[in-house]
């Protein structure tokens, strides 16, 4: 028997995936163990993603758009994770394995073309992720978010399964063209389908966080590493909104009668839901968590008009600058919880002024989540999902997403007003704070930040070059 | 021109937000001053005649969505673009020689410069997607000047005000961005010249409704008062001259000039909304005893004869909206640096408890005080009264309004023009007239300059009219004002 492999479509996948078992040989044989003596591989690895990606491009423009958005997603987790390279109990060979393997199935998820390799790639996501979450040693809280993650994607992943055997059984087929070419076929049930249809698209909507399968989501973020939230937020969402799309844009398109109905309320239960969650929220994680949970609906809104002229880039284009914004607010996190110890609002009070290199960005991200200027890039993508919408005659769903817009307001401009207030009580002296290897990734957040500046001058550069 | 106006603005912005320590007090004020004021000559000099787009710049901004980078000014949009940095000047002159109210720091004018810039801007973008960018980035610094520099004796309330200012502005600009959303897809074009003519009555609604918070239209007016009762002076001089006039000429260009047709078929929901406004606010204004919030009221009266205006749709009415408009402003905003001014010289603007007879006690305050309630009302020769006459001229043509609405609503909104007289009349015998009862709070006026820079353009205007009217010419539409002909 021989399998059939499109090696334009594995390539980056399978040079991450590589990279990240040197990455374990790597840390399991040098008789020095560092950090850096592992991270380097994979490095590696996601630079070979890249020039394998510019060498032979993926199976289409969408295609190859989302892995970019990947691999340099994964970059950026890469870097961001070295704020806890000096810690103990993070053993940096089994981070930057799993780190690899999870980009590594989001990679094959946005290249699948056939429900099978959906079905392994979701898995190829999902296993490292849930290791991911609990890998911190002694970490009960950890544990017990890595726990809630693992049950949640079983279950989803079996709910997917159970529809794509039904897809399977009324259609005979496996692949995307194939499913596009049965269902017009009049013989196959209705009724069926729209089951079918239902319940594979559930496994998706879980990944992506979206209402009402997000309750994962605040806990999981919490409970995980700062910087690995950041990764399920940007790079694990964008594998899942990449399979949504292109499943929904290739395979599903001729029963879109199914699923647009569904995809709207899903959007509108998940920003209205996410965005009043994120109102009473007064830490830095938990506001981005219920802040990506209302993102999901954002980024799902656009997918009711997948099959119009904009309904695939429009979403391409949210998400990028989405997962950006998000990697840069994680990672400044991160070094906010390491050098102060907490991401609550009271420890974020002043923090433009008193370490504007981590307070100035925070700002930034939040405006541009909110989609406000002086964040240009984040108001033009606003437009950009609106577009879509109305043009294949939702008006009801974009004046929904535009009072959300408002309401997503309320809480982003509270994130930047606390990191610009004057803190209430002014430090007595220097507190000592814990010395901690931040340098890499506050690097990584000034480039971040400096590109969605650069973006939201020249909205161009970003709009005008993805598909 | 207009891109050199702007710059300035950023530059001094940059330079006060990068170094507050270098620019304290009376520095700061003077650099945003100056800044400014090379802005309105910059703008000044950019007209070139009714005719035509003056100081176009339209370059390549962001291809794959059609927008342009497309900045350009006509008859109605230069004299509010002249209005807004002419008003700056002002305010930073206030904060620089008034004397009393929170200092000026560093922040607080750049925050005002960016109040600045962003009104220039939407006032010149011709590309709907820069309007709207521009017309969102004034929001957050506003909210700013509002809970930051607000009333220094309550603090937990100039915050409520300042984000109650915001949620509302924003739901309304998110409707306009629906709004524009549709009209960018029917037309295909971004550009507000190419639109122009697109018949969609559902663009026309989102985007009339979305202005309505701003301008603002009652029922949607609950964030003003409150906005301004809260607000630091030249915040409610800004908030007034320049914030409430991006509704307007909102109204003026995307709903009356741009889409025409439609906008003739929610006219007359338009135009009914602004004689209740008109009515409710001369009402309200019977009973108000803080000078802030009176004057606040007063403006939603002010706005809603511009919304009458503009809705007739007729040349009359139009220039009535633009010419109210400005009017508006310089009024307006004499009275709220006076309102503010006693507010932050007494600690308070409550009527009652600054008492009587300030020709007595402050005569500066009284006379100047004395001439804008009268700008206010109406009264011939001074600015206020074109705005109005031409408005009521307008209803009396028709316009877009059939005859019996529209005469129905003239004989109305005649009845505000009473309550506006008999308002004034109530806050002159107040606060004016009367045995004097000093109290020991009393200071006279200190920036005298910057009332007289204001009673004379309002004087000047109320005896020259055809100064603004007739700058109203073809312009960026390419046509005259008129949308519908009748």
């Amino acid at each position: 028997m021989s399998i059939p492999i499109d090696w334009a479509t594995a390539g980056p996948a399978v040079i991450v995936a590589t990279s990240a078992l040197v990455a374990l040989m790597v840390d399991a044989f040098w008789p020095r163990r560092s950090w850096f003596a592992s991270s380097l591989p994979l490095l590696a690895g996601l630079v070979g993603g890249f020039v394998e990606l510019g060498r032979t491009g993926s199976v289409d423009d969408v295609s190859a758009a989302l892995t970019f958005v990947i691999l340099a997603g994964t970059v950026l987790v890469l870097v961001g994770a070295t704020v806890m390279s000096d810690e103990d109990s993070m053993p940096p060979g089994e981070l930057h394995l799993l780190l690899g393997s999870a980009a590594s199935g989001a990679l094959v998820m946005v290249a699948a073309r056939d429900l099978v390799t959906l079905i392994v790639a979701i898995e190829l996501l999902a296993l490292p992720s849930i290791a991911l979450i609990g890998l911190r040693q002694g970490d009960r809280r950890g544990i017990a978010s890595s726990w809630t993650f693992f049950l949640t994607s079983v279950v989803s992943t079996a709910v997917t399964l159970m529809g794509v055997a039904l897809l399977y059984g009324s259609t005979g087929t496996l692949t995307y063209a194939g499913l596009s070419r049965e269902l017009v076929d009049p013989a196959v049930p209705d009724a069926v389908v729209a089951v079918a249809v239902v319940l594979t698209l559930v496994g998706l909507l879980f990944k992506l966080g979206a209402v009402p399968f997000h309750a994962w989501v605040p806990d999981t973020y919490r409970g995980a590493s700062v910087v690995i939230a950041g990764f399920l937020a940007s790079v694990s969402k964008a594998g899942a909104l990449g399979a949504l799309l292109v499943l929904l844009a290739i395979g599903l398109s001729p029963v879109d009668d199914v699923w647009v109905p569904v995809i709207a309320v899903v959007a509108t239960a998940s920003m209205t839901l996410g965005n009043l969650a994120a109102l009473r929220e007064r830490d830095g994680v938990g506001m981005l968590a219920w802040s990506s949970v209302a993102q999901a609906g954002f980024l799902v809104a656009p997918a009711t008009a997948v099959l119009t002229a904009e309904g695939l880039s429009a979403p391409l284009q949210y998400l990028a600058v989405y997962a950006l914004a998000n990697l840069v607010g994680f990672t400044a996190l991160a070094v906010v919880l390491r050098t102060r110890g907490s991401t609550s609002y009271d420890t974020l009070t002043g923090l433009a002024r008193s370490e504007p290199w981590l307070g100035v960005p925070l700002a930034f991200v939040a405006l541009t989540l909110a989609g406000f200027p002086p964040a240009v890039i984040g108001l033009v993508t606003k437009y950009v999902v609106l577009r879509p919408v109305v043009d294949d005659g939702l008006t009801w769903l974009a004046v929904v997403m535009a009072v959300n817009v408002m309401l997503g307001l309320a809480y982003y401009l509270r994130l930047v007003v606390v990191l610009v207030s004057r803190p209430a009580d002014e430090p007595d002296g220097i507190t000592s704070r814990p010395a901690a290897p931040t340098g890499l990734a506050t690097a990584a957040v000034a480039v971040g930040t400096a590109a969605l500046v650069v973006l939201s001058v020249l909205p161009g550069l970003l709009i005008d070059h993805l598909p | 021109m207009i891109v050199a106006a702007l710059l300035v603005l950023l530059a001094a912005t940059v330079a006060l937000m990068a170094a507050p320590d270098r620019f304290r007090g009376r520095s700061a004020a003077g650099l945003g001053a100056a800044a400014s004021a090379l802005t309105f000559v910059l703008l000044a000099l950019a007209w070139d005649g009714k005719a035509s787009t003056s100081g176009e710049v339209d370059v390549a901004w962001i291809d794959v969505l059609n927008a342009r980078f497309h900045l350009g000014l006509d008859g109605v949009s230069w004299p509010l673009a002249l209005l807004t940095a002419f008003l700056t000047v002002l305010c930073c002159w206030w904060l620089a020689r008034s004397g009393a109210g929170p200092a000026p720091s560093a922040r607080f004018v750049a925050l005002l410069l960016v109040v600045e810039g962003s009104s220039i801007g939407v006032f010149a973008s011709l590309d709907l997607l820069l309007f709207f960018v521009f017309f969102e980035l004034a929001l957050i610094p506003m909210w700013f000047v509002i809970a930051y520099w607000g009333d220094p004796k309550d603090q937990a309330g100039r915050r409520r005000a300042a984000t109650r200012f915001l949620l509302f502005t924003v739901t309304g600009s998110a409707v306009l961005l629906v709004g524009i959303v549709v009209v960018a897809i029917e037309a295909g074009s971004l550009q507000i010249a190419d639109v122009q003519g697109t018949h969609s009555v559902l663009a026309a609604s989102l985007i009339a409704i979305g202005l309505a918070v701003k301008v603002p239209i009652v029922p949607l007016h609950t964030w003003l008062p409150d906005a301004h009762g809260k607000a630091p002076t030249v915040g409610s001089v800004l908030l007034a001259g320049v914030f409430l006039k991006l509704g307007t000429y909102g109204l003026i260009r995307l709903d009356v000039q741009m889409l025409p047709s439609a906008t003739a078929e929610i006219a007359p929901y338009l135009a009914a909304a602004g004689v209740v406004g008109i009515i409710w606010a001369g009402l309200v204004c019977l009973v108000q005893d803080d000078l802030k919030r009176l004057v606040a009221y007063s403006s939603i009266g002010h706005m809603g004869f511009v919304v009458l205006a503009l809705a007739t749709m007729t040349e009359a009415g139009v220039t009535g909206a633009v010419f109210g408009s400005v009017a508006h402003g310089l009024v307006t905003g004499l009275l709220f640096f006076l309102a503010g001014g006693l507010k932050d010289v007494h600690g308070t603007a409550s009527l009652t408890a600054l008492g009587r007879g300030l020709y007595e006690r402050t005569r500066w305050f009284a006379v100047a005080l004395l001439v804008a309630g009268l700008a206010t009302m109406g009264l011939p020769g001074l600015a206020g009264f074109w705005g109005e006459y031409l408005s009521l001229r307008g209803a009396y043509e028709e316009g877009a309004l059939d005859r019996s609405l529209a005469w129905t609503l003239l004989g109305v909104a005649t009845i505000g023009i009473v309550l506006a007289t008999a308002y004034v009349a109530r806050f002159v015998r107040m606060l004016l007239q009367g045995e004097p009862t000093p109290i020991d709070t009393d200071r006279d006026l200190r920036a005298r300059g910057v009332v007289v820079a204001l009673v004379v353009p309002i004087l000047v205007l109320g005896l020259w009219p055809t100064l603004l009217t007739d700058l109203l010419g073809s312009g960026v539409m390419g046509t005259s004002l008129l949308g519908v002909g009748r």
